[in-house]
């Protein structure tokens, strides 16, 4: 559920719900080159997508559901 | 039943019950702010409730009531009588309508008429101004802050959309769809409306593109707040505007749709540079277009293309070429532009009557080129007119679809199944306005098809049709065949099935289906059951000693007597504790009888054009559900005659130096075992004098009496049978019998009533009763052999008398006891049975000796047994006829116990 | 993982109505027939993805429910629709602007509720 962190990676799982968003936030702020993991996410709430594009961890793996792909390519692919 | 039709109507009987109160109190305070809430609440969710299920006539009624009351409350009418009398009498239709809902399971369709009546009485007090009649509120997420589209969609970004996405919106705009630019800027508090924007933005449909952009450059990640929203959504859409407005309805004043025209889609974009020259392919095209050669140009494009590399700017104009050229919907100025553009090597400027023909060149007309079109007139417009918004399958489909009702309707058989067919059209009718948004034109479709249904006709429906859907040549245009095939939309059965279905669904959810279960309607069936349960329970306890006494006579082993009657007495606690457990659930406040008295008061002073204050006291009194039921209707003749003969018009009691308005009390309390029922008014009293004279004339009392008689004894005399002080018979009180049915009603459940009077100043029955009447304790007596209960309410003590000490008076026996003269019957004489009482070896006899009123009375018994408890049963079947037995018990051993009914056979 | 709803409103039938469909289509519902009911059942641990809450209630109505439940840590974010009529626009308004979601208009068809609860509830 939600989401895991371990070392330098996030990975998601299922929905990242909005009380995620704190944790994932406070996560993101103690690391330098950190990682996600969305191959597993079906969706993530609003907070947690602002949070990973002002954090512009790297995405090491884009998710299955290709819409939900779509999307998030055009939030998080470094312009 | 349903179990959701169960919950519905036992809930609307307490709404209904619970408006009625409410009106009441209104009555004598009209001001009260709360009441007025309370009141639009009852009546608001009642209809809500309606809402759930098909009962469109009182759905029409409770909406009107509801805003009537809705306009009371917010002083936009004014509350008066006239408006209570509208309402009440609109929910006792509605009561009507659920009593038949129970017994039916469905209403038939006679009530259209009714319910257009009480709707037009109920929307008369309401200010014209505001009279939604004819048109409900507009579907508020319409009215304000409607997103329109002020961008240009010169200014959208859409070049950056990739080039297969634009070609593919462009085919299906060529295809009839229309194309919306959406921006989606979520409030940056929205998280804390519970909303995720992003999975809304997600949800968008028949999205073509999407993309998401920080409003604002992100400040350090230290600073950042995950909860204040920054980000916006765009999305390039093939959905219709209703869609869009449907999807994004909660948050509509952050959502800008833009229609794309689209051409505006056709930019070519790419490398600018480079790529075989292209003036020979330019100035043959243009030769090909003045020549109309389309082929040929096609020809050229497609090897031109070839030539071309794909990332080049030139190879992206000529493919929005070919493609123009291949769907073939375009002007030739667009294909001259096209070409141009070739030349000068710039994106074709589309001019905006090119931009704004484009679309209407397609073989349908799409939807939103009128986009800025006022769509404020929503409602107003006939239903026909909205049908832009629908797309070209849509249209046609919603024209068969009437097209069909209309067929139906014309049909000119009138078979039994005639109303469903009616609700049936009406349904699918009231589909359409729904898919074309002219909500408007419900109100007006409801009306006609009343008075379809009433009239068993479908012409008002058809006239309906002919105002709404004008069968012009548009509407018409939709293949008329497709209203033949069977799969087209609703009309007749499939228009039903889905409700069937519900109610399967529901009724596999009857186990878990009552919500917060604080308190339980139970049947009274089942109580009954219990209470049945519980007797025999007493009876086989009873058992027990008689066990333990055989264990002990017959069989001599004293121990296993002694340790039967040990259990016997943890048996009889629990039972004991029990009986007393079930009855309190059988006890019931007494408001359950007063609250029919606020509305029966009211009505009939208003009849007697009389001022009655009613002042309702101890309604929280509780007593047996028996009593609580036999006590409504002696209340209901008791408050009658008060209304009748006590209080007088308001001139009179001016006239007597009282207060216009009488007063009426109502008020129970409770003295240890009995409730008691007080009922005072301030009216003109009972005048002793008068009722004398009455008895007299009548026969009831003798000339002795009349002289001797004391006042009270007199007011008395109303409850003596055949009694009735009224010279003229009302249609309300004196209906030829008078107080003596109360004083037989309440004697009936071992109540006992009385009267008291102050000519000029009142009159005040007081009713009292036992709290339960489930148990009774009786005196078991022996006559000729047999045993017989005496209630022991009645017994006032057991006496043996030497045979020497009976007088006879006159023909009848008597003794004097304790300085009194008791009269004496017997038992025998008095049930038919031939036997002598027997004496005692000492020669006294037993007597009983019971009270019936105020006097006293000895019963010549052979023998006194046991008192015992017993649940009493009234006599059943034949044997209710037989007025000497109050009923009957089943005692310990078997055998039945009859209790006598001492009032009647003395 | 299934999802609560928790359906506040003072009528029983509108409760069974909505109860039947929601359970129905997989979800846990929790009930209660007035605001303060609501509240002190969302005080003591029961915790909906959910919130459907009628305006006009006895005790306390769904307005003040929302008020109250947005002040409360566990329910800053969670949504709220309330039970409107028609004719309720400005309830519907003012439930938004005290933290409600969105709104649902009576009487509530079964497919609209489903719809409308997937439309805010992710994973539902």
């Amino acid at each position: 559920m939600g989401i895991e962190f371990k070392k330098n990676l996030v990975v998601f799982h299922d929905v990242a719900s909005v009380e995620d968003a704190e944790v994932l936030l406070e996560w993101l702020q103690g690391k330098t080159g950190a990682k996600a993991d969305l191959s597993a996410c079906t969706h993530l709430h609003c907070a947690n997508l602002q949070v990973l594009m002002a954090a512009k961890p790297s995405i090491q793996a884009w998710p299955a559901d290709a819409p939900l792909r779509a999307w998030l390519e055009s939030a998080l692919v470094a312009v | 039943m349903n179990p959701l039709l169960e919950q519905f109507l036992s809930e609307a009987r307490d709404f209904l019950q619970g408006i009625g109160e409410t009106l009441m109190q209104l009555e004598n305070a009209p001001d009260d702010a709360d009441l007025m809430n309370e009141l639009f609440r009852l009546v608001h969710t009642l209809k809500g409730n309606s809402g759930l299920f098909d009962v469109p006539e009182m759905t029409r009624v409770l909406h009107a009531g509801e805003d009537l009351m809705d306009a009371v409350r917010n002083r936009r009418a004014v509350y008066s009588r006239s408006l209570a009398d509208a309402l009440l009498e609109a929910m006792d239709f509605v009561g009507m309508l659920c009593d038949e809902l129970e017994a039916d399971g469905r209403l038939s369709a006679a009530h259209g008429g009714s319910s257009a009546r009480l709707v037009e009485a109920l929307r008369k007090p309401i200010p014209a101004d505001d009279n939604r009649v004819a048109a409900p509120e507009p579907e508020p997420e319409l009215a304000p802050a409607r997103p329109t589209s002020t961008l240009d969609s010169a200014d959208l970004p859409l070049d950056g959309i990739p080039e297969a996405v634009r070609m593919q919106a462009y085919r299906r705009s060529c295809g009839g769809e229309c194309l919306f630019w959406l921006d989606y800027r979520p409030d940056e508090q929205s998280f804390y409306q519970g909303e995720d924007p992003f999975f809304l933005a997600r949800q968008t449909p028949e999205l073509l593109w999407c993309g998401i952009q920080a409003r604002e450059p992100w400040p350090p990640l230290a600073e950042l707040d995950a909860y204040c929203c920054m980000l916006s959504f765009q999305g390039l859409t093939a959905a219709s505007r209703a869609d869009l407005e449907e999807q994004y309805r909660y948050v509509i004043d952050q959502v800008r749709l833009t229609a794309i025209p689209r051409l505006a889609l056709v930019i070519p974009g790419g490398d600018p540079n480079g790529g075989p020259v292209y003036e020979d392919f330019v100035a043959d095209a243009r030769a090909l277009l003045r020549a109309g050669d389309l082929a040929g140009l096609v020809r050229n494009v497609s090897s031109m293309l070839e030539l071309s590399g794909p990332d080049l700017w030139i190879a992206s104009a000529l493919r929005w070429l070919q493609l123009v050229l291949e769907i073939g919907q375009e002007e030739g100025a667009v294909l001259d532009a096209l070409v141009d553009c070739l030349e000068s090597l710039a994106p074709p400027r589309w001019e905006a009557s090119e931009l704004a023909a484009a679309p209407s060149a397609a073989s349908e007309p799409t939807s939103d080129r009128q986009d800025d079109a006022p769509r404020a007139e929503h409602g107003r417009e006939a239903p026909g007119g909205e049908r832009d918004a629908l797309s070209p399958l849509e249209a046609d489909t919603l024209t068969a679809v009437v097209a069909a009702q209309r067929e139906v309707l014309a049909l000119s058989d009138a078979p039994a199944w005639l109303p469903g067919r009616i609700k049936a059209a009406a349904e699918a009718l009231a589909g359409c306005l729904r898919a074309v948004d002219a909500m408007a034109s419900l109100q007006s479709l409801e009306v006609a098809t009343a008075s379809a249904l009433e009239a068993r006709s479908g012409a008002p429906l058809l006239a309906w049709i002919e105002a709404c859907f004008p069968a012009d040549a548009s509407i018409e245009r939709g293949p008329v065949g497709l209203a033949a095939e069977p799969e087209s939309p609703p009309p007749r059965a499939g228009a039903q099935r889905p409700v069937g279905e519900d109610e399967i669904k529901f009724g596999r959810r009857a186990e878990d289906a009552i919500a917060a279960p604080k308190s339980l309607k139970v049947d009274q069936v089942k109580i009954d059951r219990l209470m049945d349960l519980i007797g025999e329970m007493v009876v086989a306890k009873n058992a027990l000693p008689y066990l333990a006494g055989r264990a002990e006579a017959v069989f001599g082993v004293r121990e296993l007597s002694r340790d039967i009657k040990g259990h016997y007495g943890v048996i009889n606690r629990i039972v004991e504790e029990m009986q007393g457990a079930i009855m309190q659930v059988r006890m019931m406040p007494v408001s359950f009888v007063f609250q029919r008295f606020p509305r029966l008061v009211r009505d009939i002073s208003r009849k007697l054009g009389k001022e009655v204050e009613l002042i309702l006291e101890g309604g929280d009194t509780e007593a047996d559900k028996t009593i609580i039921e036999a006590l409504g209707d002696p209340l209901v003749h008791i408050v009658r005659n008060s209304l009748d003969h006590g209080i007088e018009s308001p001139g009179q009691r001016r006239a007597a130096g009282k207060a216009a308005t009488g007063t009426l009390r109502l008020r129970a309390t409770q003295e240890s075992d009995r409730v008691v029922i007080e009922i005072a008014d301030d009216g003109k009293g009972i005048d002793p004098d008068v009722i004398k004279r009455k008895a007299y004339a009548k026969g009831l009392i003798d000339e002795t009496v009349l002289e001797q008689i004391s006042d009270q004894e007199a007011v008395n005399l109303v409850f003596a049978a055949g009694f009735s002080t009224t010279e003229v018979i009302s249609d309300l009180s004196g209906r030829g019998v008078g107080m003596d049915v109360v004083r037989t009603a309440v004697e009936k459940v071992n109540g006992s009533v009385a009267l008291t009077s102050r000519k000029g100043q009142g009159s005040q029955v007081r009713l009292s009763l036992p709290l339960s009447m489930a148990v009774t304790n009786v005196m078991i007596v022996v006559s000729d052999g047999q045993r017989f209960g005496v209630p022991m309410d009645r017994v006032v003590e057991t006496v043996r008398v030497p045979r020497a000490a009976i007088r006879v008076i006159k023909h009848s026996q008597a003794a004097v006891l304790r300085g009194r003269i008791v009269p004496l019957k017997s038992l025998n004489e008095l049930l038919g049975l031939a036997a002598q009482p027997k004496s005692n070896d000492d020669d006294e006899l037993a007597v009983l000796v019971v009270r019936l009123g105020d006097e006293s009375l000895g019963l010549l018994v052979d023998d006194f047994s046991e008192t015992l408890d017993i649940i009493l049963k009234p006599m059943a079947g034949v044997l209710a006829g037989l007025p000497a037995y109050a009923g009957s018990a089943l005692m310990g051993d078997g055998s039945v116990l009859v209790v006598l009914n001492l009032k009647e056979i003395l | 993982m299934s999802k609560t709803v928790m359906i506040v409103d003072d009528s029983a039938t509108m409760v069974l109505s909505l109860k039947s469909t929601l359970e129905m289509s997989g979800l846990k519902v929790e009930t209660a027939s007035d605001g303060l009911q609501a509240l002190s059942k969302l005080k003591s641990g029961t915790k909906p993805d959910l919130i459907i809450t009628d305006i006009n209630m006895p005790n306390m109505g769904g307005l003040e429910l929302i008020k109250n439940v947005r002040t409360l840590a566990g329910f800053r974010f969670t949504p709220i629709l309330t039970l409107t009529t028609e004719s309720q626009a400005e309830k519907r308004d003012e439930g938004k602007r005290l933290g409600a979601t969105g709104w649902l208009v009576k009487p509530v068809a079964g497919p609209d509720l489903v719809k409308v609860i997937k439309q805010v509830l992710p994973g539902a």
